[in-house]
């Protein structure tokens, strides 16, 4: 039972080559667990898409269905603006790049990239051609007759991303592949990932719950949850203005207050009393990232500014460049609060100082729950 | 991590043990050179009579025939029910036809060779009767030691093949190969080892059987098991007899050595190359 | 389109139809060519025998009665006597295998790595002769005529101009020289798992000499030796190249006395029944043994 047949595609957007479009996309596990519940969604072509979410939330599921290996229960899914329902994995322009790399036992480095050439009936010179190519770009020409075997995990990701990016596919699919993979080599992995992405402007999509790994690469980000998408955006909107308390957790840390209004932009929470730029209709929740709260010594507490309150510092978690704050009020409400560690001594505090914290009124969102 | 003191019972152990497991096999040898008749002093004589003897030549041919005709088939179908297994089956299904594959395998492995040989003797029997087709022969013999090797080079197969990444099968999707050309293009390869041990697995067993090949043999078709067997029952034991049992074990250990050499001479080559170009 | 077969139906069929095609070869032929004719030879044990031995109507259960020592002579404690002889000839036989593959085991472990290869292949490399060939050069090495023989005379162990072959004694060894690299097998690959680090532990608290061996080492060892009884036992209860060659008249198996109904002196039905108690003792054994060692514990892994 297809829900949106009737739904007009935005010509301009899905006919270029590598627009993904899923509509009503669901898959149902084992009985009546929805592993993914009626998701639309569109991926923009040559854009650096990810999908972010926690373990089980169905990212992978989705990613799957793209690449032909998994088919949705309902919905259609539409790549370069053509239907998949009859496309098998192994016809569609889609490669993927596995987590565990997946790389042929069997075959040498050189093989394994030329693979999917080899399956299309591309054969050498010009395979050997675009191959070599390949691995100039990625620089991994040296170990071209190794086997996988003798590889580091770096060089692995490379080879499998080789594979897949030399068969100039519509879309590049990448399951977590940088999981497996150190903190240092990780964080090199991913300006390099995002640098071949900008240069040769295929669709990338991405997943992941790492949300630092989002943040550094993405264009758009998707956050999940439980099968459902949360929110979709472009990365500063989705970590600026998150839409629910879920979002707003996922991605960075936040302080979330229930609020009741006493005026167009008054509000009462258990803080005490806010002035919240955005207008209120109602009660909900607010929340205010802790990069965005002002710390001051309480000698030197700014006058006539709204939202100011005084308390104590309770925690102080060095964190290298900057320093994770919970600060405890009169009433003993808990702010969290990031600060840079700047060079003024007098901006450092340490627990059981006292201090004042501010709350721009700009800076507070107002988020679902 | 083993005292000196006990390893030293322990040498003292095992190596009159390796020199007793060779002892029966040395005394083949030993007698295969017993003088000719009217002679004295060791000679080659039984084996002389051996290389002229008809009989003989037929049984060797026809227990290689036997050998690499039911491996070549065993290899063949155990590959394919290895691969099927271990690719197709639904890893949830319960119940009794979910286990009866397990089942069916494992059934001749651990049927007694006295069992098997007399239920092909049976079953053959009764066909024949009844079509006239497969009497007693190498035909027979050659279908009973498919039936024996082919769980044998199933599990070895499957065994290569769980190992395996099972996204491998995805990457090769991924990568344009549809099922038939994944197979050939990956799976055989990658496989390749383990169906080739299947197949040397398979002659091990074809060569090293008696009991099912005699239930199954017709009067014309006598293998060199068989010849053995029945000129020990009708003669005793020859110089001759010892003469082709001192070849049949020189021959197989020799093979045994060469593959162990090769095989350990190759994976040597192998680590040295990886050790080599990882800096 | 909405009466249309859900993807995932279809892609389950199509699963299966892989699955059919693939693995349905091998298992249909194994069924054809050995579950059918093996059922078939469990039925015969129901039938009566006519004159020549075949199976005939009417059913009964009178091989049965024949297995348990009836005939038209009365009773007879010759089956008996035959299937107590192979038990307790494939059980020494399992015992002196078991005995035996501790030593060379622990041997083998206590040689430097590369060696131990070459060391395991020589134990096993006999039993990729011929059953024939490796069985008679027994006879040749225990008969009448061979030293071990004149020695055993000497002993007083055997009366003169006959040899220790054919016999139990030559029977048991030869049992115990075919299947001893069934034993070993399972056995090293037990050891090969070894946790040294309990063997330091139990140093670290006392122990000591064989307590040490038999509360460390030996415990760990336990799926592979059952392993290795399963695999030597069953198949040597059930022998007949050994029996035949090794055994004579003075030593008769189950395997021996079965086969003869098939051959010799046919009589199907009766060879049938003795079919299944012979399958029936072989399962109760296995059965048996499963709960002794699930009582040592540590038995899972003994498991096909």
């Amino acid at each position: 039972m297809l829900t949106s047949q009737a739904q007009a595609l935005p010509a301009a957007l899905s006919a270029k080559r590598g627009a993904i479009s899923l509509f009503g996309i669901t898959r149902i596990f084992a009985g009546s667990i929805a592993a993914i519940d009626h998701i639309d969604l569109d991926i923009h072509p040559g854009e650096f898409f990810t999908l972010l979410g926690p373990s089980g939330c169905g990212k992978t599921t989705l990613l799957r269905m793209i690449a032909g290996f998994e088919a949705p229960d309902d919905g259609r899914i539409l790549i370069s603006g053509r239907e998949m329902q009859d496309v098998p994995a192994h016809k569609r322009a889609v490669n993927t790049v596995f987590q565990s790399y997946a790389l042929f036992p069997h075959l040498n480095v050189e093989q394994n990239i030329g693979f999917g050439l080899r399956m299309r009936g591309i054969k050498n010179p010009e395979r050997k051609k675009r191959v070599d190519a390949i691995m100039e770009l990625m620089q991994i020409g040296a170990f071209a007759k190794r086997s996988a075997a003798q590889l580091s995990g770096g060089q692995r990701q490379r080879v499998a991303l080789a594979r897949a990016l030399v068969n100039e596919p519509e879309v590049v699919l990448l399951d977590e592949p940088l999981s497996a993979l150190d903190a240092k080599l990780r964080a090199e992995l991913q300006i390099e990932l995002l640098r071949m992405q900008k240069r040769l402007g295929m669709t990338f999509v991405f997943v992941t719950h790492d949300q630092h790994e989002a943040l550094v690469m993405s264009d758009r980000i998707g956050v999940m949850s439980k099968g459902k998408i949360e929110q979709v955006g472009p990365v500063l909107d989705v970590y600026e203005k998150p839409k629910n308390v879920f979002v707003a957790e996922f991605l960075g840390l936040s302080n979330i207050w229930p609020f009741t209004p006493t005026g167009a932009h008054t509000a009462q929470t258990p803080l005490g009393e806010l002035t919240i730029a955005a207008p209120l209709q109602g009660p909900g929740l607010a929340m205010i990232r802790p990069e965005k709260i002002w710390i001051y010594n309480d000698t030197a507490v700014p006058k006539d500014q709204a939202n100011l309150f005084m308390g104590v510092v309770r925690e102080a978690i060095y964190m290298g460049a900057s320093t994770q704050y919970r600060i405890e009020l009169a009433n003993g409400q808990s702010v969290l609060a990031f600060d840079t560690n700047n060079q003024a001594a007098e901006r450092s505090w340490r627990p059981d100082e006292p201090v004042a914290v501010e709350l721009k009124p700009d800076n507070i969102m107002l988020i679902e729950p | 991590m083993i005292p000196r003191g006990v390893r030293y019972a322990l040498s003292g152990i095992s190596w009159p043990v390796y020199v007793l497991l060779y002892t029966p096999l040395a005394l083949v040898a030993y007698y295969s050179f017993s003088p000719a008749p009217n002679s004295t002093g060791h000679s080659l004589h039984a084996y002389n009579i051996l290389l002229h003897d008809g009989a003989v030549a037929a049984a060797l041919r026809r227990s290689l025939i036997l050998a690499f005709g039911s491996a070549i088939t065993s290899t063949a179908l155990g590959t394919l029910l290895g691969y099927g297994l271990c690719r197709f089956r639904n890893a949830n299904a319960k119940g009794f036809l979910a286990h009866l594959p397990s089942l069916i395998i494992y059934t001749p492995i651990i049927m007694p060779s006295l069992v098997f040989g007399i239920s092909e003797l049976i079953f053959f029997n009764f066909v024949h009767n009844a079509t006239g087709l497969l009497g007693a022969g190498l035909v027979t013999m050659v279908i009973a030691h498919i039936t024996f090797q082919v769980p044998y080079v199933a599990l070895t197969v499957f065994a290569r093949l769980s190992g395996l990444d099972p996204y491998l099968f995805e990457a090769s999707y991924d990568l344009y190969a549809n099922g038939v050309k994944s197979f050939f293009y990956l799976i055989v390869p990658v496989v390749q080892p383990a169906i080739i041990g299947g197949f040397l697995l398979g002659i091990t067993l074809s060569i090293d059987d008696f009991t099912i090949s005699f239930f199954t043999s017709g009067p014309g078709s006598v293998t060199l098991p068989i010849y053995i067997y029945g000129a020990i029952a009708r003669k005793g034991i020859s110089p001759e007899i010892n003469a082709l049992g001192t070849l049949m074990i020189g021959t197989i250990i020799s093979l045994a050595l060469i593959q162990f050499f090769i095989t350990r001479h190759r994976e040597r080559a192998g680590q040295l190359s990886a050790r080599g170009k990882i800096a | 389109m909405s009466t249309m077969p859900s993807e995932v139906a279809i892609e389950a069929g199509r699963q299966r139809l892989r699955l059919w095609v693939t693995a349905g070869p091998g298992l249909v032929w194994i069924m054809l060519f050995l579950l059918i004719p093996s059922a078939i030879l469990l039925g015969i044990a129901f039938f009566s025998a006519d004159d020549y031995g075949n199976p005939v109507l009417p059913l009964s259960l009178s091989p049965f009665q024949q297995v348990a020592g009836y005939s038209l002579l009365g009773w007879d404690s010759g089956n008996i006597a035959i299937f107590l002889r192979s038990l307790a000839q494939a059980g020494t036989a399992t015992l002196v295998s078991a005995a035996l593959s501790y030593p060379l085991v622990f041997f083998i472990m206590s040689r430097p790595e590369s060696l131990r290869p070459l060391l395991l292949l020589f134990i096993i490399l006999p039993s990729w002769t011929n059953q024939v060939v490796r069985t008679y050069a027994w006879l040749e090495l225990l008969g009448p005529n061979a030293p071990v023989s004149w020695l055993a005379h000497a002993l007083h162990l055997v009366p003169p101009d006959l040899g220790l072959a054919p016999g139990s004694f030559a029977v048991t060894t030869g049992l115990a020289y075919n299947y001893l690299p069934y034993m070993i097998v399972p056995l090293y690959a037990s050891a090969e798992k070894l946790d040294w680090t309990l063997v330091e532990a139990g140093r670290d608290l006392y122990a000591s000499g064989a307590r040490l061996f038999w509360s460390t080492v030996f415990p760990q060892t336990l799926p592979g030796l059952l392993s290795g009884v399963i695999f030597v036992a069953i198949p040597a209860f059930g022998d007949y190249v050994v029996p035949q060659l090794l055994g004579g008249d003075r030593a008769l198996m189950i395997g021996s006395l079965i086969a003869n109904q098939f051959t010799e002196t046919p009589d199907w039905p009766y060879g049938a029944a003795l079919t299944i108690i012979m399958l029936v003792f072989t399962g109760l054994g296995l059965v048996a043994f499963r709960i002794l060692t699930r009582k040592l514990g540590g038995a899972e892994e003994a498991t096909i």
